[in-house]
């Protein structure tokens, strides 16, 4: 079922009258073909409303992918731009719904008593109070990562969580990605391709880009800015460069990397070293480049991972790589970084190749010939792998459909705020290397909620 | 010197030669028919656990799969249909009808040469084919694929020298 059935489907299920000539048509449709999930139907009483705070560029992707899944209606939207809002209804009402709109995220709470599910995509410092928030008012919240901008406000989200019993999932989306959790369960657990990894590496590198402008007619009065900690608009629209609104290229780009080495090592590391700097910017707070390399006790032993976030060059990507003795696995939500090699010396992976785990690529990456080996210690080239499994929707849906499943009682988070902390404090601890120039370790106490 | 002409010349020999002549060739014409109704497809099914399930993270794998049928029919690989569109001597009036007949009629003649079937016929119309694929080769220089089918021309040619000790046919 499309997107437009699901919209459609949900109009008729709903109090409000939705009745538009655009959605007159999909409507009978949905009469005749009943929203599917995972294989089963959904019943009416199972369609959740949701409501949307912060309809950036983050929260359009959002809005988007939430739209492509049945049984999920959109109520209500948040922002405290007036150009944002009028881009969610527009964005909405062609898709049938006609939403309730509000600058105060407080004011929505109070007033929609219906909403089972808020999906927060505001700047960092504001996850906190609108998740607590939303969960104290009895709702389920998806909040985009980081959880804050400062540990004690990702603490008080996970103590917010366990105290109200909502659900709090955290948008690192690579966790219900099924190419990351083939890559987590079968290669890595299953078939133990790797052997005892000791290494991985990682980075997130984007090029040059100008800080982001605005309309000037949309300009948010002055009074509206200060009320939610803005000085003028420069800062609203680059909240992510500043330190009081968000935790720079570390936790903007870096958590999805640092997020997954802490997954497919099992917990956060245990300390940190780190540079970085303001190599190219001169009007950002935070650093532009980071250099970290943090260390893992794992279940086989010590490992290290070396990170990297540039925002002065793109080179190489976005990619997450663990290297272990018998193999290496690149992983990257692009599926054209992704590979997997193996060792000269180790096992067969035929067994692996049959069951669909792997297939073999077209060509080898190296042809090893008298002319190219440069030094004789040079190791044999590595047979390169694909990961034949497929994402065959956008990169976000799976998580939020994780989330709604678990609303429904039908799944269990992927990735719950408790396990997101970890993240957290890894990439808040790296902010502090770089900025300290010390070793810092990771101690229980940090951990503790 | 014929073989009735020399006693210790057994024509069972000559049989058994044509024989296995007919077969290679017949084999040989038959698949090269058959590979043009193939094609390699990409089909996507569940990741299944050791039991034979679905993965539980509801993943879905490509899995390259060939298959045979008339729909997947491509007479000659587009690569070389590009090539012979810039060749004047092969005019689109006489490649077209030609792309879209051959894998049928190497089929129908490899299937003619495994059964016997109008024997001579069958050698002689083969070499014509394999004559006019030479053609086409010959004009774009692929120098390999002319010695490969003047490999072929050979056989045939060999076999017709040796058709009339031809057995277990259907037709004489």
């Amino acid at each position: 079922m499309n997107s437009n059935d699901t919209s459609s489907s949900s109009k008729r299920m709903g109090r409000r009258s939705f009745i538009t000539t655009a959605a007159t048509a999909s409507a009978a449709l949905a009469f005749a073909r009943p929203a599917k999930l995972l294989g089963a139907t959904i019943s009416p009483s199972e369609v959740l409303n949701v409501a949307l705070v912060g309809i950036g560029a983050q929260g359009r992707v959002l809005l988007e992918d939430t739209l492509k899944i049945p049984g999920v209606r959109f109520v209500a939207l948040c922002d405290i731009w007036d150009y944002n809002r009028q881009y969610g209804e527009k964005y909405l009402k062609k898709y049938g719904y006609t939403v309730k709109s509000y600058r105060d995220y407080e004011e929505m709470l109070a007033q929609e008593k219906d909403i089972q599910a808020v999906i927060v995509a505001t700047p960092d410092f504001l996850h906190a109070p609108i998740s607590i928030a939303a969960m104290k008012a009895g709702k389920d919240v998806y909040c985009e990562k980081m959880m804050s901008n400062t540990i004690e406000g990702a603490k008080s989200m996970v103590r917010s969580m366990n105290e109200t019993g909502r659900l709090l999932q955290i948008g690192h989306q690579r966790r219900s990605n099924p190419r990351y959790l083939v890559a987590k369960n079968r290669l890595l657990g299953e078939a133990n391709l790797l052997g005892k990894i000791t290494t991985a590496n990682g980075q997130w590198n984007r090029a040059v880009s100008e800080d982001l402008g605005w309309p000037n007619k949309a300009a948010i009065p002055k009074a509206t800015l200060a009320k939610y900690g803005y000085d003028d608009m420069h800062q609203f629209r680059n909240w992510r460069w500043f330190k009081k609104f968000g935790g720079g290229p570390l936790s903007d780009l870096g958590a999805h990397q640092i997020d997954i080495f802490n997954w497919f090592f099992g917990g956060p590391p245990i300390s940190v070293t780190a540079d970085g700097g303001n190599d190219y910017y001169s009007k950002h707070e935070w650093f532009d480049n980071a250099m970290v390399v943090y260390k893992y006790n794992t279940p086989q032993g010590v490992a290290r991972a070396f990170y990297q976030v540039q925002t002065t060059t793109s080179a190489g990507g976005y990619f997450e790589q663990f290297m272990g003795v018998e193999g290496t696995l690149k992983m990257s939500e692009n599926p054209k970084y992704t590979a997997v090699y193996r060792e000269a010396y180790a096992r067969d992976w035929e067994p692996w190749i049959r069951r669909n785990f792997l297939k073999a690529q077209a060509a080898p990456v190296y042809e090893a010939s008298s002319d190219a080996v440069v030094d004789a210690r040079e190791t044999a080239a590595l047979a390169a792998f694909d990961i034949p499994v497929i994402l065959n929707k956008p990169a976000h849906q799976p998580h939020l459909e994780n989330f709604f499943n678990s609303i429904r009682g039908k799944a269990k988070l992927n990735c719950p705020a408790d396990e997101a902390f970890n993240s957290e404090i890894a990439i808040f601890k790296a902010c502090e290397a770089v900025m300290t120039g010390k070793k810092i370790e990771i101690t229980a106490e940090d951990l503790k909620i | 010197m014929s073989s009735s002409s020399n006693p210790t010349y057994d024509t069972k020999d000559h049989s058994w030669a044509f024989i296995t002549l007919r077969l290679w060739l017949g084999t040989r014409t038959f698949l090269a028919g058959l590979e043009k109704f193939s094609e390699k497809i990409t089909i996507q099914q569940p990741l299944l656990d050791a039991n034979g399930t679905p993965d539980s993270s509801g993943a879905v794998v490509e899995v390259s799969k060939k298959v045979y049928g008339i729909s997947h029919y491509h007479g000659i690989p587009e690569a070389l249909k590009t090539k012979f569109l810039d060749e004047p001597l092969l005019p689109q009036f006489l490649t077209a009808p030609f792309y879209a007949s051959l894998g049928y009629i190497l089929v129908v003649l490899g299937a003619m040469l495994l059964l016997g079937l109008f024997t001579r016929l069958s050698l002689v119309l083969t070499g014509v084919l394999y004559t006019m694929l030479m053609l086409g080769l010959l004009l774009i220089h692929q120098e390999d694929g002319v010695a490969w089918l003047a490999i072929h021309a050979g056989l045939i040619a060999y076999a017709l020298t040796l058709a009339k000790h031809n057995r277990f046919s259907i037709t004489r």
